[in-house]
C-alpha cells in the first residue's frame, strides 16, 4: 500500500494509506483521547471525544472515522477541542446515576477517568428515564442508567462472536442496550470486556473488590487445551474477579463462558482435596500413596481375572498435550488395550 | 608524675536535656569537654522512603511528624512545595490563615524550647507558665482542626476548611493575653543574674562561622545575621505584614535567647495583622483536580462524585519536574526538594532540616565548655530529633 505523509501537532508522519487519523497519531505517540474506541473493534464514533481539527475542514471531524490523506495538517489539542470534549462527557454524565462508590468498575472506568482529567464540574442532571433491566444470562448485569450507549458491547458481539444477541434501543437519553436475540447469547462475557464503564459487570464478583486492592495475577485457563490468557484479581488469597488484557495470548482478550465466570470452584468448600476410599459403604480420606496402591492392586487384580480388553480409559480436554499422550501410553504399554478414549472426541 | 585521662561518658539517647533522643558520647577531662560526637537516627521513621509510596495528600500528616513541636509549619513548607510542583496558586484568605497557623506553630514551639530551656538550666518555674500558654494555642487547633499538637490543617491548594468566628475571637483573645505573659517570662529569667551567669558568654559563635556551619533561623541570627527565609524570599504573602528580624551581637546562649523571645513579639504582631486584615474570599483553590468538592455536591452531582473518588483515591498529580522550596521553620530554613514523575505519588522527597545542620555544629560549640553547659548549649540551639532522624 502506498505511504501517505502528514502532519500532526506539527511532527511530519507517515503511514499506510488508509489509516485512520487516530491510528496516525497513536503510531506517533501522540494521544487523542477516545471512549468508544477499542484496539479490538471498527471505528464505532458514538463518543465525540477524539474531535481533532483538519486544515480546510470547517468543523473538527472525528479522528476515528477520518482516513489519512497527503499533506493533511491535524491539530489534535486546542481550547475549542478541549471544552468539545468536556462537553461531550458531560452529556455523557447526564443520565450517570451516583454510583461510583459502589461500581465495581470504579478505580478503572474510562469514563471517569475522562471525567476527571478533563475537569467536568457542575453537571445538573435532569433525566429521569426508567430502564429495563432484562439481560439474557444470569451472569451478565446490565446496569442501564449507568450506560454510555457507546456501542462497544454490541459491536464486540457482533464482530468478535459474530453473534449479534444485543443491539440498542431507544433514542437519546432513554436508549439503552436490549437482548435482540436471547437465544444466540452464550455468556461469553466479550460484552463486559469491552465495557468502558461499569454499565456490564459480572454478577458473581460484585461488591467484592476494589481495582486498586486486588493482585492481578497471569495465568492460563485450565477449562481447555487452547491456553487462553486470564488475569485472575485475587484478593485475600481469594480469587474475586477475572480481567483479561487486549493484548495478550492467543484469545487478545476474549475467553468462553467456562474461561470467564467458572472460577468460584477454587475456593469451594466441596472441592476435593485428598483422595477417598469406600470403605464399608462410606467414602473415607486416605493417603495418595494408599489410593494410588488400591488402584493399582485393582487393576492388577481385573486384568488378570478378565483379560486386559476388560479395561478402558477415558481421558480430559482439561489435561494438556503432553499428559493424555502419557495416558494413551499408559493404557497401551501399561495395561495392553487399545479401549483408549477422550471426552473431546465428539 | 601522674598521667592525665580522659573519661568517656554516654549522655543520652534517653536523657530528658538532649530533646528527644540524641545520643552524645562525650569525651571528659576533669569536669570539661575534650571532645563530643552526636549520635543521631534512633528516632529515624523513614518518613521521605514512606512518602514515595504515598499520594501528595497522603503525606501532610507525616510532615506534622518532623518538627512536631511546630506542626503546621511543617505542612506549610511541604504545600507550598507541592503547589510550586503542580502550579497551584492559593487564594488570598487561604494564605492569610495559614500564616496564623503557621506564626501560632512557631509560638508554640517557642514555647516548648523557653519551658525546656529553662527546665534543663534549673529554672523551673518557667516551664509551668510557659506550658499554660502553649496549652491556649494547643486549645485553638483543636477548636479548628480537631488535633491539638498535630493540626494537618493545611491542604494542597489551601486549607481544609474556613475558619470559624470562634477561631477568630480565640485568635484575638489569646494576642490579647499574650504580651503580658511575655513580660511575665522576661521577669523570670532575662535579668535573673543566675541566669545571665549560665547563658552568657557560653556556646559563642561567630557570624562568620554560623553561617559556615550552615546555621538557619533564630541560632544564626543569634550570632548577628539577618536571614530570615520569611523577608528574604517572601512565601504566603508574608511581605504583606509589618515585622522586623530580631539578630543578637556576641553569638552567644543569651544572645539565642534573647533573639527568640523576641521573635514571639514578632509573631504576634504578624498574627494581628493576619487576623485584623483577614480578606473575605475561597479558602481552596479552584482547580477540579486538586479541591475536593464540597460534600453537598457530592451527593448530587456526579462529576463532583467523580472527582472526589479520584482524588480521594488516587490523587492529584504531579508533573516529572522537581521543586525546592523553603519556609522559616521555627528552627531555621525547612526546604523541601520535590521530584515528581507524573504520577501521584512524589518520586522523591528530600527533607532539608534546619535542626540537622544545627547538631553538626555541637561538638565545635561544647569543645571546652563544662558538662553542665552542654544542656545549656543543646537547649539554645533548640534541636528536635523527630526532624533530625526524620
Amino acid at each position: 500500500m502506498e505511504e501517505v505523509k502528514l502532519i500532526i501537532d506539527g511532527n511530519n508522519i507517515t503511514v499506510p494509506g488508509g489509516s485512520t487519523v487516530l491510528e496516525a497519531a497513536r503510531s506517533a505517540g501522540i494521544r487523542i483521547p477516545t471512549l468508544c474506541c477499542h484496539e479490538r473493534l471498527e471505528p464505532i464514533g458514538s463518543c465525540k471525544m477524539c474531535f481533532v481539527q483538519i486544515n480546510g475542514c470547517a468543523e473538527p471531524q472525528q479522528a476515528c472515522k477520518t482516513r489519512v490523506q497527503d499533506t493533511m495538517q491535524v491539530t489534535t489539542d486546542s481550547e475549542q477541542l478541549f471544552s468539545m470534549r468536556r462537553e461531550s462527557l458531560r452529556e455523557l454524565l447526564l443520565r450517570h446515576p451516583l454510583d461510583c462508590p459502589v461500581c465495581d468498575k470504579a478505580g478503572e472506568c474510562l469514563l471517569q477517568d475522562l471525567a476527571y482529567e478533563f475537569g467536568v464540574t457542575d453537571v445538573h442532571q435532569h433525566v429521569n428515564a426508567t430502564f429495563e433491566t432484562f439481560y439474557p444470562t444470569s451472569l451478565i448485569r446490565y446496569w442501564p442508567e449507568r450506560c454510555i450507549v457507546c456501542k462497544r458491547c454490541v459491536t464486540a458481539c457482533a464482530e468478535i462472536k459474530q453473534l449479534g444477541a444485543i443491539d440498542i434501543k431507544g433514542e437519546g437519553p432513554t436508549a439503552q442496550v436490549y437482548p435482540a436475540k436471547p437465544e444466540r447469547c452464550e455468556s461469553c462475557g466479550e460484552c463486559l470486556q469491552v465495557c468502558p464503564t461499569g454499565a456490564l459487570t459480572e454478577n458473581l464478583s460484585r461488591y467484592k473488590t476494589r481495582p486498586w486492592l486486588s493482585k492481578r495475577v497471569m495465568t492460563t485457563c485450565t477449562y481447555c487445551g487452547c491456553g487462553c490468557q486470564m488475569q485472575l484479581n485475587v484478593m485475600n488469597n481469594r480469587v474475586v474477579g477475572m480481567t483479561v488484557p487486549n493484548v495478550f495470548g492467543v484469545n487478545k482478550g476474549s475467553l468462553c463462558v467456562k474461561g470467564r465466570f467458572g472460577y468460584e470452584f477454587i475456593n469451594s468448600p466441596e472441592r476435593l482435596k485428598k483422595p477417598l476410599i469406600r470403605k464399608n459403604g462410606t467414602l473415607q480420606e486416605t493417603t495418595w500413596e494408599e489410593a494410588l496402591g488400591l488402584v493399582a492392586s485393582q487393576f492388577s487384580r481385573i486384568k488378570k481375572e478378565y483379560g486386559r480388553d476388560s479395561i478402558a480409559g477415558i481421558s480430559s480436554a482439561r489435561c494438556t498435550n503432553e499428559e493424555n499422550y502419557l495416558f494413551q501410553k499408559f493404557m497401551r504399554a501399561v495395561i495392553g488395550t487399545n479401549n483408549v478414549d477422550h471426552c473431546a472426541r465428539l | 608524675m601522674s598521667e592525665t585521662k580522659t573519661m568517656t561518658i554516654n549522655m543520652g539517647p534517653h536523657h530528658p536535656a538532649t530533646h528527644g533522643v540524641l545520643r552524645l558520647v562525650l569525651e571528659l577531662e576533669g569536669e570539661t569537654i575534650v571532645n563530643a560526637t552526636p549520635h543521631i537516627g534512633q528516632l529515624h521513621r523513614g518518613i521521605e522512603k514512606l512518602a514515595e509510596n504515598m499520594n501528595y495528600q497522603q503525606v501532610i500528616p507525616l510532615t506534622d511528624r518532623l518538627d512536631y513541636t511546630a506542626a503546621s509549619l511543617n505542612n506549610l513548607g511541604y504545600c507550598m512545595t507541592v503547589e510550586k510542583l503542580m502550579g497551584i496558586d492559593v487564594p488570598k484568605r487561604a494564605r492569610y490563615i495559614r500564616v496564623i497557623m503557621s506564626e501560632l506553630a512557631r509560638i508554640m514551639g517557642h514555647h516548648l524550647w523557653l519551658g525546656s530551656h529553662a527546665l534543663d538550666i534549673g529554672a523551673m518555674t518557667v516551664v509551668f507558665y510557659a506550658f499554660k500558654d502553649r496549652e491556649k494555642i494547643m486549645n485553638i487547633n483543636e477548636e479548628l482542626s480537631g488535633y491539638r499538637l498535630t493540626p494537618s490543617f493545611l491542604r494542597i491548594g489551601g486549607v481544609a476548611k474556613d475558619v470559624t468566628p470562634d477561631f477568630i475571637r480565640s485568635v484575638r483573645e489569646f494576642i490579647e493575653v499574650f504580651p503580658e505573659a511575655l513580660e511575665g517570662y522576661h521577669r523570670l529569667l532575662t535579668d535573673n543574674i543566675i541566669w545571665r551567669k549560665r547563658t552568657m558568654n557560653i556556646g559563642t559563635l561567630s557570624a562568620d562561622e554560623a553561617m559556615s556551619w550552615g546555621f538557619t533561623g533564630p541560632s544564626l541570627r543569634g550570632s548577628g545575621v539577618a536571614y530570615d527565609v520569611r523577608k528574604a524570599f517572601p512565601y504566603s504573602s508574608y511581605d504583606d505584614f509589618d515585622f522586623e528580624i530580631p539578630v543578637g551581637d556576641n553569638g552567644d546562649v543569651y544572645d539565642r535567647y534573647l533573639v527568640r523571645m523576641e521573635e514571639f513579639k514578632q509573631s504576634l504582631k504578624i498574627i494581628r495583622q493576619a487576623v485584623e486584615n483577614l480578606p473575605e474570599g475561597p479558602v481552596n483553590v479552584d482547580n477540579p483536580l486538586v479541591t475536593n468538592p464540597a460534600i453537598e455536591d457530592v451527593t448530587e452531582d456526579i462529576s463532583a462524585l467523580i472527582r472526589r473518588f479520584k482524588i480521594q483515591c488516587e490523587g492529584p498529580t504531579a508533573p516529572a519536574e522537581e521543586v525546592y522550596h523553603a519556609v522559616e521553620g521555627s528552627k531555621g530554613e525547612l526546604g523541601f526538594y520535590l521530584v515528581g514523575d507524573g504520577t501521584a505519588q512524589p518520586y522523591r522527597l528530600k527533607i532539608r532540616s534546619p535542626c540537622f545542620l544545627l547538631t553538626s555544629a555541637l561538638p565545635r560549640l561544647i569543645r571546652g565548655h563544662m558538662l553542665s553547659d552542654v544542656i545549656a548549649i543543646i537547649g539554645s540551639l533548640d534541636i528536635v530529633l523527630g526532624e533530625i532522624d526524620r
